[in-house]
């Protein structure tokens, strides 16, 4: 049976369409090879530590491997509290799409309060960076020194972790002193008791004191309150002092130090240091996040790197970021480039991306300004909005790289298709 | 001085459309003019399409709140769309404003839906949400999108323009819906969909589906599965169909054992005419593995509908009047609706359903999945052609119907009621707005 030619011509479309996962109309997101880990990342998961300290797995779904310097912190910020704290990444760069903040729950710090009690597996917050300098990477040696104090040992176990998955043969010359308060607030304890066996590594553990029996209210369970084991430390305690390190650190003097702790621990560290005869040169240091904004970090990162001689960045973005972090009351800013008209705007964190560009004269389309209509609907080529939208976006646009100017405020810098 | 005598217009001229619906002679086809003119297309999207249920989607193919499809009938076009509350809607496509057409697209998503003009924005619900800056006691309230009658029956979307839909739909829906829910169409997606326009009228295109007379010579990849014998009578078996028919005897018997294991009503219902919402459904055996409508009978897509336990189901068919036929199957369901363009064009679309957890290229391949009805679609698509075009030829006269194309027979008596109904409504050649 043959079809006439003429309806042939005029003919059937009866071609089947390769039918693709995503809906009609909608084109699949490409996703963004973005260099920064800035974006909203998922807690894929929560493991505790010590008994106020949890880890925290992070995953960014942008990066096909998470890219920073083992040592340097981001920047995290809770939307709901509009709240920023700057944490150090514990993990090492291996490769993958994840990272891990370790972090002590700090009696009365709304953020670390937050993250330990609300955040859940699978929600969602805003990290901004990588920053620091505080990085073996920056100031390559043979030999090192990590010295830290409770929650600080966050970097230095990233540096450690690092340095041991260097190409088999690397030397590997690494003392590491932690100091805790009491055993059971030794972070990493089965990791830093693994290390110790590692050839080319000394591991140091000091306690201040024996872990006391102590009352504990249990979480959320009803089952009323437990008495937590008591454990008398076996290994070296006390405080650090300059005869512990002269006795347990060898070619002292050789190592590139570095020391992350509270700050009066650091003073403490580098004074004995500089009696020992280590040039203050060699020496690194990273006050840990106890209840640092981050603009107090930015002011100290550029004390540091006015001493060190080196511009203030740990990432391309740093020193606009230094212009940008809130200090005080000041509302962190930010830079949006409008890729078509090839505008540059400035938008502070409370403003409208929509009312920064027709506040610097772009003509932009827009009718409800609400979020309801969709009108001034742009691609979003690159950064992370906070959008509160009335239903004028569906969510697999929203996957697909859109968002409403009209209603969306910058949480970095931007670049905008209009 | 006499005054000329009164005569009935109808008698004067052959050709008058009400004489035409008045005198139709029963068990011939049609006359030429209800295929080839205007003024009966005219009448059959206000008597047919516009006053009858008429199937427009299956819910799967808005699968998620902001999801929507179109659908043209006539000078209608209407906006059928999932809402926040995962309810399915129909909205008149027509802003509220001036008048402007609101989504051009034939499916897509929106956020809300919003009039390209002046940016009128509507929820999916046809709430009127923002309407620019407007005169102080405007009252939005007042503006919402008309909408038009939308009944989901078991995963299918039927809408109806009339101000008063035909009141037995109820009644259809409640009869049907036990047939079709164990394939849990709304735990489907669609796996592909082909739009197809055929040249002739849309009458044709549904007398065609009507009978497998034409089957054995039309349709080569279809008869793999599709028994031959559909509309004979068991006595009038031509010899030459006898083997298909003692295949067709037991793969019924298996088919019935497989249907009252998995509880899946079998008794065929017809009812196509003689009522508002004429319809048809049977559950009957296939051929070859008896499994789906592919080159040997096996199953398509590796996950089954809902809870059935084995693919050997055969075929749920079911036609509903004036403008859809189905097929449900063990492993995928295939849905078909026709839209008139003009008195010689006719929209046909098919819709390929599959498990919503099935993955393309592991569970099922598209190809085979759609390969059966899209040759029989285009096979079907060349002899309506051909049938417009001979009866375009004033040598037309309508022919007999055969014994096995009975559903054809009551296709039209059901066509002219609907017709006689409208006119009896509204007035002769009375157009309903």
């Amino acid at each position: 049976m043959t079809i006439d030619q003429e309806t042939l011509r005029t003919g059937f479309d009866s071609a089947v369409p390769d039918f693709d996962a995503t809906a009609p109309g909608v084109g699949a997101a490409s996703p963004e090879v973005d260099a920064e880990l800035t974006g909203m990342v998922e807690c894929v998961s929560i493991t505790e530590v010590t008994h106020n300290v949890k880890s925290f797995e992070l995953f960014a779904p942008w990066m096909a491997r998470i890219d920073f310097e083992p040592g340097q912190y981001v920047t995290v910020r809770i939307p709901e509290l509009e709240r920023e704290r700057c944490y150090s990444i514990a993990s090492a760069p291996f490769g993958t799409n994840t990272f891990t903040l370790t972090i002590k729950r700090v009696d009365g710090g709304a953020v670390s309060t937050y993250l330990h009690d609300v955040l859940k597996v699978g929600d969602r917050i805003h990290v901004d960076g990588p920053y620091g300098l505080f990085s073996t990477s920056f100031h390559p040696a043979e030999k090192h020194l990590f010295v830290s104090g409770g929650s600080g040992i966050s970097p230095i176990m990233s540096m450690v972790r690092s340095l041991l998955a260097r190409p088999a043969g690397t030397p590997t010359d690494i003392v590491l002193i932690h100091n805790a308060a009491t055993p059971s607030d030794i972070i990493f304890r089965p990791e830093l008791e693994q290390l110790a066996e590692v050839p080319g590594v000394s591991v140091v553990t000091m306690c201040s004191r024996d872990s006391a029996a102590e009352v504990v209210e249990s979480g959320s369970e009803v089952r009323g309150a437990e008495v937590r084991n008591t454990e008398v430390w076996a290994g070296r305690r006390g405080r650090i002092t300059r005869d512990t390190l002269a006795e347990v650190v060898p070619e002292l003097a050789d190592r590139e130090t570095f020391v992350c702790g509270p700050a009066d621990y650091m003073a403490a560290v580098r004074i004995m240091l500089d009696e020992l005869g280590v040039l203050g040169s060699r020496v690194h240091e990273e006050s840990f996040v106890f209840a640092t904004s981050p603009a107090e970090r930015l002011a100290r990162k550029e004390r540091v790197a006015e001493a060190v001689g080196a511009p203030v960045s740990g990432t391309s973005s740093a020193s606009q970021a230094a212009e940008g972090i809130c200090g005080g009351s000041a509302l962190a800013r930010f830079g949006i480039e409008f890729t078509t008209s090839g505008k540059h705007v400035d938008c502070d964190s409370e403003t409208t991306v929509l009312d920064a560009a027709v506040e610097a004269g772009m003509v932009f389309p827009s009718s409800c300004e609400e979020g309801m209509c969709g009108t001034c609907k742009s691609v979003l080529v690159s950064g992370e909005v906070e959008m509160n939208h009335a239903g004028g976006i569906r969510p697999k646009e929203i996957a697909a790289g859109k968002f409403l100017p009209c209603c969306s405020t910058p949480l970095s810098d931007l670049v905008v298709e209009r | 001085m006499t005054l000329a005598p009164e005569v009935d217009p109808r008698t004067d001229n052959p050709d008058d459309p009400d004489r035409l619906i008045d005198e139709r002679r029963p068990g011939y086809c049609l006359d030429a003019p209800f295929y080839l003119s205007e003024e009966f297309f005219r009448r059959d999207i206000d008597a047919v399409f516009a006053s009858t249920w008429i199937f427009a989607a299956a819910a799967a193919e808005v699968p998620e709140p902001g999801d929507f499809v179109t659908i043209d009938i006539g000078n209608y076009s209407v906006i059928i769309i999932r809402d926040d509350d995962e309810n399915i809607r129909a909205h008149h496509n027509v802003c509220r404003h001036r008048g402007a057409r609101l989504l051009s697209e034939a499916n897509g998503s929106v956020g809300n839906i919003v009039c390209s003009y002046h940016q009128w924005t509507y929820s999916p619900e046809g709430d009127l949400m923002s309407a620019g800056v407007q005169a102080p006691g405007f009252d939005r309230t007042c503006f919402s999108l008309r909408s038009v009658n939308v009944r989901v029956v078991a995963g299918l979307v039927f809408i109806c323009l009339a101000q008063n839909p035909p009141e037995d739909f109820a009644e259809v829906a409640e009869r049907i819906a036990p047939y079709i829910e164990p394939h849990a169409l709304d735990k489907t997606k669609v796996a592909a969909q082909v739009d197809l326009i055929e040249h002739s009228n849309w009458k044709l295109v549904m007398e065609n589906n009507r009978e497998c007379y034409h089957c054995e010579a039309g349709h080569p990849e279809l008869t793999c599965t599709f028994f031959p014998t559909y509309g004979y009578a068991p006595e009038e078996i031509p010899k030459r169909l006898k083997p298909a028919y003692q295949r067709y005897l037991d793969a019924e018997e298996r088919l019935r054992v497989n249907s009252e294991r998995n509880n899946l009503p079998t008794q065929l219902i017809a009812e196509l005419s003689g009522r508002a919402t004429g319809f048809r459904i049977e559950r009957a055996a296939l051929d070859g593995k008896g499994e789906s409508y592919t080159m040997d009978g096996g199953a398509a897509s590796a996950k089954l509908l809902g809870d059935l336990d084995t693919p050997e189901l055969g075929r749920l068919s079911m036609h509903t009047q004036p403008n859809a036929w189905f097929h449900f199957m063990g492993d995928h369901a295939v849905t078909f609706s026709l839209v008139p363009l003009g008195p010689d064009r006719t929209l046909v679309r098919s819709t390929w359903l599959v498990h919503e957890d099935a993955v393309e290229g592991v569970d099922y391949d598209v190809e085979n999945l759609t390969t059966v009805w899209v040759k029989t679609n285009e096979q079907d698509a060349a002899l309506c052609a051909k049938a417009h075009r001979g009866i375009s030829s004033p040598a037309y006269v309508p022919g007999p119907y055969a014994p096995t194309e009975s559903d054809l027979e009551e296709f039209c008596t059901w066509y002219i009621e609907r017709l006689q109904a409208h006119r009896a409504q509204n007035g002769t050649g009375g157009q309903s707005r």
